[in-house]
């Protein structure tokens, strides 16, 4: 049985311990929640969602520059 | 987190607002917005003609969707600059922008670079003082020229640009960190029309980054998800996560920050609004566009090295 989830940002991979909220887990990778867009099978989800263990996020880079 | 108009799931928390949204309610909230700022602003009205300027990425297409909604004659204007770096940058961007006009039956203008010049950005930049040591500057100034070039020849009333707030928070710190006095008493979200120049608005000075993030994901707009490579750790995207940082730990920091120093500007703490500082402007021998420059514009004398 899988205890992570997978969080996808560019073409980096992290596995997660589940069960924390993803605003803990963003901080852990050290990634600011304003910078980013949280998706989770197309949907768009707010940083108080609980990690479930074999799921996959993604994470849409918000910073654009030129 | 629930929505708090209708007590659904939330999409998206606006921190800066304590708020969060549904699909549905963002999507309605944020065109209301736009338009409330619109007609606060006094940008245009419904009998404008308006020129967008579009680059393939979320915030211009965004900003020309959102006109479509609120029922604005709204065309678009791509300027194809040339910049590849091994990724087809411009030709990607191209093909997105035509693509999100052609599913829409909108008119978008092209202006191509190397068809009407012979030069692209990437050279332009490698001949000039102005962009030996990066390109962003000469392509700010190729861009300014020709947007202002294809609304002055089309007769477009106004120029609008898809700038967000964390755009114009990143110069206003630029400018204040330099205590630029000009530019700080230009920076605004509308410049009126002068001696040539088009009337420029920048109807999404309101919302974060992130918020027109969401609404192009939401509303499947297909943009260009890369940022350009010329960009990539330019000063104004370290402004932008500098400011994140703030934000992250002050909620409203980099909205106060640019909203409170437009009210200041209003009050005239920067300067008496009679006594502002506007170049004499004349008209460019060669291209007949209004310039401040000595003789020729900045634009004709980059193409003439």
């Amino acid at each position: 049985m899988e205890y992570t989830t997978t969080i996808i940002l560019r073409d980096q991979k992290y596995e997660i311990k589940a069960g924390m909220t993803l605003l803990a887990a963003l901080g852990k990778l050290d990634i600011l929640p304003e910078s980013v867009i949280c998706v989770r099978d197309g949907d768009l989800i707010t940083e108080d969602t609980i990690l479930k263990p074999g799921e996959t996020i993604k994470l849409v880079s918000v910073i654009s520059g030129g | 987190m629930r929505c708090k108009k209708c007590g659904g799931k939330a999409v998206i928390n606006m921190r800066q607002h304590n708020m969060g949204l549904c699909k549905d309610d963002f999507l309605q909230w944020l065109p209301e917005q736009t338009q409330k700022f619109i007609e606060k602003y006094k940008m245009f009205t419904p009998d404008d003609k308006i020129l967008v300027a579009v680059s393939g990425g979320k915030d211009s297409l965004a900003l020309w969707d959102i006109l479509q909604i609120l029922g604005y004659q709204a065309d678009g204007l791509y300027i194809a600059l040339g910049i590849d770096e091994g990724i087809g940058y411009s030709a990607e961007s191209q093909r997105l922008t035509e693509k999100f006009a052609n599913e829409r039956d909108l008119n978008l203008h092209i202006v191509n670079l190397a068809a009407s010049y012979g030069t692209d950005v990437p050279t332009l930049a490698s001949q000039t003082k102005r962009g030996r040591d990066k390109p962003c500057s000469a392509c700010g100034l190729v861009k300014r020229h020709e947007m202002n070039r294809i609304a002055r020849d089309f007769g477009y009333d106004v120029l609008a640009t898809g700038h967000n707030l964390d755009d114009e928070a990143a110069i206003l710190f630029s400018n204040t960190l330099q205590w630029n006095g000009d530019y700080l008493l230009r920076q605004a979200p509308v410049l009126a029309s002068r001696d040539g120049l088009a009337r420029k608005v920048k109807p999404l000075f309101h919302f974060y980054e992130r918020e027109m993030a969401a609404y192009s994901l939401l509303r499947g707009i297909d943009y260009i998800y890369d940022e350009c490579p010329f960009a990539e750790g330019s000063t104004s995207t370290q402004y932008k996560e500098l400011l994140n940082q703030l934000e992250n730990q002050h909620p409203g920091a980099k909205m106060h920050f640019y909203v409170k120093f437009l009210t200041a500007k209003k009050k005239g703490l920067f300067a008496e609004p009679t006594t502002e500082i506007v170049p004499d402007l004349h008209l460019c021998p060669t291209c007949g566009q209004p310039t401040s420059a000595a003789n020729e514009c900045s634009f004709c004398k980059m193409m003439a090295k």
